[in-house]
């Protein structure tokens, strides 16, 4: 034995026992690594408050950054066990020209209400097993609300994607509560990710197992028609995409089968089977075609766009398998980076003689987003994030990719910024926030959407670090 | 998530199992074996019925296999009981669903998910799908014995 598996072995237990727990505990936490912010806790509201201008002169452009990310991911000695559980907090970041503000609200769900009386985190998720106290009379009872947020009509839907919308008053921020669409169809899973045509009206699935449920609603958010709709095989589903006349639902070969908890346990990897694309015309959901793709992993797709001769293309970030979410995410939680992100940027081309191919950009990039007004519509541009370096979890760069110049114009923050999804505001801009590991503190910044090389036209920085979240939407005022 | 309430659903739809609800039940001998009173509680909506099965054993239970007696009780307050006479002294659980529209059936959306209250024995909580028999089964004396389920 040598001196430092002595020290080890005996002088470091000894030691221990002479440190007071709270001591220890301090130094468990000061030793992770500062990323771990980014998966930090956010105890309570955020009050409204004004954010410092750091740098530059915004244009004037008014209205609101709504997004929606998990912010508490652990109760005394219980936590989530994995990125996707924690409870939905929906920030609203406010732009009046150089004035900017922060406000933000947790979603009051069912499993938080429970959750905050217990002081334990008990309900089963995506990845979390259920612990004594667990309530679940319906996947609602579980509902983070936590993914995505929208506005539809005169309020916000905070979304998740296993069970109900929940709508929030946009100026208050106070959760309205689940909703359901129809009396009929309470508790009918509603994707994260509907697709907004140019003119407002709202599309979405709803996934379960073999089948999805189609959902379309006004664009005030009111609904007008459903139906279930048979899939290629029982994929998980996170995300679809859709043309102004097709709804284009992308299955992976992540293979739901016998119940088991948590919920990602009841998915198999299944190269074998390779990817499917099923095709619909809105018009006529029975109107179905099937194209195939090699196998690939992947949580979101871009818009996709119709051609004359009838090709349909949608880009996508595409990871060779499963292993960022069976593995990676639920190690985010803990404060471990087990896995090194590379989802790839993808064109899928569907073409009107059956086949389907797939263009890589070359760089890699997540949280595709592009103009609202051309949603379903021919485009170029891609909105991104990437700069996945492998040293560390999360983005730290954004950027917009030209699918025809084949141009990447992109900027990076740094080692010191995690990246969140970034979206066009207005016709010229992209506003997105980062979170600022030095300053401790989460930054909105405006960039020129025409030279995003030159870094942001404007930064605000609050006073407050919040967890890195996933999807939101910019609403003008 | 979505396996979760599929699982959650599968037990339920079908409780009461081969049971012929319409029909009165069958007129059991007073006096012999156990007598059980099963009393719902809280009922939040004073309309329609409660369908209950009643199982005697695990394997039918937590298989939804079909139940030893079924029943049927008309809602028209926030309590209601129902009596099984001439049962054999053991243990038994329960599964309940409070039919509100009357139609003989467990409202569902089109994914197959309860849309109508149900309860099991021990007010054991479903957890991912119909509560176990573990959690749900209780004994059932000689003579006169009640049990109490709340329906939310």
């Amino acid at each position: 034995m040598n001196r430092r598996d002595l020290l080890i072995g005996g002088g470091l237990a000894a030691l221990g026992t002479l440190v007071p727990a709270t001591a220890r505990a301090a130094a468990a936490v000061a030793a992770k690594p500062d990323w771990t912010l980014g998966v930090t806790d956010v105890l309570g509201d955020i009050a409204p408050r004004s954010l410092k201008r750091i740098h530059g002169r915004a244009p004037d452009l008014r209205g609101t950054l709504y997004r929606n990310g998990p912010a508490r991911f652990r109760r005394g000695d219980s936590a989530s066990g994995h990125w996707f559980d924690g409870d939905g907090l929906v920030r609203a970041w406010q732009v009046r020209g150089n004035e900017a503000r922060l406000a933000a609200r947790f979603v009051d769900t069912p499993k938080r209400r429970l959750e905050e009386r217990l002081g334990r985190i008990v309900q089963p998720g995506f990845g979390t097993l259920e612990q004594p106290g667990a309530i679940v009379g319906s996947s609602d009872d579980t509902n983070a609300a936590n993914t995505h947020v929208i506005k539809a009509g005169n309020r916000l839907l905070a979304l998740w994607e296993a069970g109900s919308a929940t709508a929030m008053d946009p100026g208050t921020l106070d959760t309205i509560g689940q909703v359901t669409f129809r009396d009929d169809l309470k508790h009918m899973p509603f994707l994260a990710h509907p697709r907004i045509e140019p003119d407002g009206r709202i599309w979405n699935i709803g996934s379960g197992g073999a089948a999805v449920y189609v959902w379309r609603l006004s664009k005030d958010g009111a609904f007008e028609a459903g139906e279930a709709v048979k899939l290629p095989m029982a994929s998980y589903i996170h995300d679809f995409t859709a043309t102004a006349r097709h709804l284009v639902i992308l299955c992976q070969p992540w293979i739901a089968g016998a119940m088991k908890l948590p919920f990602s346990k009841s998915l198999t990897w299944q190269p074998e089977l390779g990817s499917k694309v099923l095709v619909l015309d809105k018009d006529d959901l029975s109107k179905r075609r099937v194209y195939d793709l090699p196998p690939l992993s992947f949580f979101h797709l871009g818009d996709a766009w119709e051609e004359k001769d009838g090709t349909i293309r949608f880009d996508g970030c595409f990871h060779k398998d499963v292993t960022f979410a069976v593995e990676g995410a639920p190690g985010l939680v803990e404060g471990r980076y087990v896995h090194v992100e590379r989802p790839e940027l993808n064109l899928v081309a569907l073409h009107p003689d059956g086949r389907a191919t797939l263009t890589p950009a070359g760089i890699t990039a997540e949280f595709p987003r592009s103009a609202p007004e051309l949603a379903g519509l021919p485009r170029t541009a891609t909105v991104h994030v990437g700069g996945y370096t492998g040293t560390r979890p999360f983005a730290r760069s954004v950027g917009s990719w030209d699918w025809v110049r084949g141009r990447h114009d992109s900027f990076d923050f740094g080692a010191r910024h995690l990246v969140e999804e970034f979206v066009p505001a207005g016709a010229h801009h992209l506003i997105g926030t980062t979170l600022n590991l030095d300053a401790k503190a989460t930054e909105l910044h405006l960039f020129d959407a025409r030279r995003i090389a030159d870094g942001p036209v404007t930064s605000w920085r609050s006073d407050v670090a919040l967890p890195v979240s996933f999807h939101g939407s910019w609403v003008t005022a | 998530m979505k396996a979760l309430y599929l699982a959650a659903t599968l037990a339920l739809a079908t409780a009461g199992n081969g049971i012929a609800w319409a029909s009165a039940p069958a007129a059991t001998p007073a006096a012999s074996g156990a007598m059980l009173t099963v009393t719902f509680e809280q009922i939040e909506m004073p309309e329609g019925q409660i369908l209950l099965s009643l199982y005697d054993n695990e394997a039918a239970h937590d298989a939804n296999g079909k139940p030893v007696r079924g029943a049927m009780a008309k809602v028209e307050g926030q309590t209601v009981s129902v009596r099984f006479e001439g049962l054999a002294p053991g243990r038994y659980a329960i599964k309940a669903f409070h039919d509100v529209d009357g139609d003989g059936k467990m409202k569902t959306n089109p994914f197959g998910m309860p849309l109508e209250p149900f309860a099991f024995s021990n007010n054991a909580k479903p957890m991912g799908g119909p509560a176990r028999w573990e959690a749900a089964s209780f004994d059932v004396p000689a003579g006169a014995s009640e049990t109490r389920i709340a329906i939310q």
